[in-house]
């Protein structure tokens, strides 16, 4: 067998798994909502810390703060606006995909096509 | 009186290197008695940091920097380490190991005396860059201008074991590609034979190895220390020792393709000139305190502005170098879908590309801040979703690479490894469905069990198996992939099946932990040389005869004034817990205990990785 032909195999298991997994994107309860958000804020108390991981009164009152508008309905987005507004955009450890940060955000991904340009031009198909 | 030798023999020492700098133009001498000023000037740098060593130890505090870093009830051991737990001292021990990396270089053989005396040289004129730098900004030897007979005391998050040998393993790393960066300079000026391709690739694979174990240290020692259960936290530091290990790595996988006649020489040039330049200005960004951290000592301007232009020195040096005295045109790349020069090349883009992409987000809130004057951070979760998706072809990739052929793109044996991966994925689709399903934990799964099973595998069907020395050389780069892969389960299990469980408990109650019974038997005050601790005891499921005790709790040092949190870890073969004591509201206690399966794997694959590295050192 080819390598090209393992590489088919492995596309067709890979594409069939990421169908199957659809399935169990059920819904969140409350709390892991909670970690997932205080996860990417940084405990402005702390040194390197995020909310989720630390015990300080700044981090406990974020933690209430996040629960009580995600109870209320808000989206994640809104919540991040809102804290931005308050402590500023030191406190999101996920820096904001907006018009700002455009080159950081596709970066990597510009050098990844570039990179793989470079492999495709070089690569011959056939030995010789 | 140490200061004074100290300081003497330091300058001296750079004094002896600016004769050997000039002798390349003025006087010349003949190669023995070259060497033999170079260790010299090794060994009295050497003096110099073991008389600072020695002012800690008899905690001499007419010494400015002892004073401002010691104490005298400090146990010996912190004394020692407290000689570089600063910013003048660690800068001496990356001094001193440069001129470690001279003195042992100096007794390559096999290479050509020209050639070995340039790459002196231009360690030469690094040491006197870096030791210009300790005399005029960060002298470890100014006299104390008040008499006292007590100090100030070490940063009490310092005085921990793993952090005494941290800091020169670390630099090991660091400084041994200074070597390298030599190595790759002089062979652009005597640009003879590729022999110098093979004393660099011993050499790189040394800094890196080092550089691994550094890394881990630091991680392992966050994991214990810092009291939240985690061990990488992509802090700015950490990113900044992450980019040379990257690119380390890049390098000596590209050094690789010297054995396979495929040298691509002006590629290897600029990965050591580039893993040198990211040591500095690994060095610069710590040193200057411009990352908010806990690693930045204290921070000076001058300091700052003095590494930042020995960065702008070394790094415009070797590129402007590498630009003048380009190598000769090597052969065209044999490149196929896919064999190991394209296997290779690939790795080599993807590892650039993440060390790029780290370099961007680490110092991507300094720009901004220069710029709009507004302070933001970029943590895990940009790197998470930017450096971990474009390592993952990488990955993919590096299960089958060693076995990939250097001319054609056949691959034998090829059915085995695609039933292999098949049965793997099945069976990690099984884990995964009775377990919460998570995306990022069946990737990481199937990633390292696959890039485990094909190393196996590949041992297995392409080498006679026989136990002994020249046989472990030939499997090393499989047991390096293998070391790689089992780290990647260790990751992921500890990073995706974490678990966290939190009480309030009273002494004397009891609490379920995954399925077993803790009591928590009482809490304890003592009072240390140092320090005063306050330990939570448990003991873990009570309801066997062999419980084991667990000890959680904080440290208080009065001289310092601060509170270290002191983690109780009970390590099992499959899972740690790690339990934290929190603080006492209401006469109850906060305890918070992590279940974090299969971290010691994490710890293992590294130990593998170095030990492949090692081995490699020996094999041509």
């Amino acid at each position: 067998m080819k390598l090209s032909h393992f590489y088919k195999f492995l596309h067709i298991i890979i594409l069939s798994f990421v169908f199957f997994t659809f399935k169990i994107f059920a819904v969140e309860n409350i709390d892991e909502r909670v970690k997932k958000l205080t996860l990417e804020l940084r405990c402005m108390t702390c040194q390197n810390q995020s909310i989720y991981d630390s015990d300080a009164e700044f981090s406990n009152d974020i933690k209430k703060i996040v629960k009580r508008k995600l109870l209320e309905g808000k989206s994640e987005r809104d919540i991040k606006i809102f804290l931005v507004e308050r402590y500023g955009e030191y406190i999101l450890f996920r820096p904001l995909m907006n018009y700002n940060n455009i080159f950081l955000w596709s970066f990597p991904f510009i050098l990844l096509i570039i990179g793989l340009f470079f492999v495709l031009i070089k690569t011959k198909t056939r030995k010789g | 009186m140490s200061s004074l030798v100290g300081f003497l023999s330091l300058v001296f020492a750079i004094g002896i290197n600016f004769y050997l700098f000039l002798s390349r133009y003025i006087f010349k001498f003949q190669k023995q008695k070259f060497n033999l000023f170079i260790r010299f000037s090794s060994l009295l740098t050497l003096l110099s940091f073991f008389s600072l060593m020695y002012a800690y130890v008899v905690s001499d505090f007419s010494n400015y920097n002892v004073f401002q870093n010691s104490h005298s009830n400090k146990p010996l051991i912190y004394k020692i380490s407290g000689t570089w737990g600063n910013h003048e001292g660690s800068m001496l021990l990356w001094l001193s190991i440069l001129s470690i990396f001279s003195f042992f270089f100096s007794f390559t053989k096999n290479i050509e005396d020209n050639f070995q005396k340039l790459t002196l040289i231009i360690q030469a004129f690094l040491h006197i860059l870096f030791g210009l730098f300790i005399v005029f900004t960060s002298n470890p030897f100014l006299v104390n201008s008040i008499l006292v007979n007590e100090g100030l005391g070490l940063n009490p998050i310092l005085q921990d074991p793993g952090l005494a040998v941290h800091p020169p393993i670390l630099y090991a790393g660091y400084v041994g590609y200074s070597i390298v960066f030599s190595i790759a300079i002089a062979g652009l000026f005597q640009n003879t034979d590729d022999e110098w391709l093979y004393v660099a690739k011993k050499w790189s694979l040394i800094s890196w190895t080092f550089l691994t174990g550094g890394i881990a240290l630091g991680s392992y020692w966050a994991y214990y220390e810092l009291g939240w259960g985690g061990w990488w936290f992509w802090d700015p530091v950490e990113n900044i020792s992450l980019m040379p290990w990257i690119a380390g790595l890049a390098l000596v996988h590209s050094l690789m393709m010297v054995r396979g006649e495929q040298a691509i020489k002006k590629w290897i040039v600029f990965l050591s000139i580039l893993c040198f330049s990211l040591s500095v200005f690994g060095t610069f960004l710590v040193r200057s305190g411009i990352l908010t951290s806990v690693h930045s000592f204290a921070a000076d301007a001058s300091r700052g502005i003095f590494i930042l232009l020995i960065f702008f020195i070394v790094t415009g040096f070797g590129f402007l170098v590498f630009l003048l005295k380009e190598p000769k045109k090597s052969n065209a790349l044999n490149l196929l879908f896919i064999n190991k020069v394209s296997a290779l090349v690939i790795n080599n883009i993807l590892m650039i590309i993440a060390t790029l992409t780290i370099l961007l987000g680490t110092i991507y809130p300094i720009i901004i801040e220069v710029l709009y004057n507004k302070r933001i951070s970029v943590g895990g979760p940009y790197f998470n979703s930017t450096v971990i998706p474009i390592m993952i072809p990488g990955f993919l990739l590096m299960s089958i690479a060693p076995i990939l052929s250097w001319q054609t793109n056949k691959i034998n044996n090829s059915k085995k490894y695609v039933l292999a991966f098949i049965i793997l994925s099945i069976l990690v689709l099984i884990q995964s469905y009775f377990m919460d399903f998570n995306t990022w934990g069946f990737v990481g799964l199937l990633l390292g069990f696959w890039i485990i099973l094909a190393s196996i595998i590949a041992i297995f069907s392409s080498y006679k198996i026989k136990i002994n020395f020249k046989f472990f050389k030939i499997i090393n780069p499989h047991v390096a992939h293998i070391g790689v892969g089992i780290a990647i389960v260790g990751i992921t299990c500890s990073s995706v099946f974490k678990n966290e469980l939190d009480f309030n408990l009273n002494e004397g109650d009891k609490f379920n932990v995954n399925g077993k019974t803790v009591l928590f038997e009482k809490i304890e005050t003592t009072n240390e040389i140092n320090f005063q601790s306050l330990r939570g005891k448990f003991l873990f499921d009570i309801e066997k005869n062999q419980s084991k005790e667990i000890e959680a709790g904080k440290n208080y040092y009065p001289v310092s004034k601060m509170i270290t949190s002191e983690a109780g870890i009970l390590h099992q073969w499959n899972k740690d817990i790690y339990f934290i004591l929190g603080d006492q509201k209401n006469n109850e206690w906060f305890v918070k205990v992590l279940i974090n399966p299969f971290v010691s794997f994490i710890w293992l694959g590294v130990i593998i990785m170095m030990y492949s590295g090692l081995i490699a050192v020996s094999r041509r």
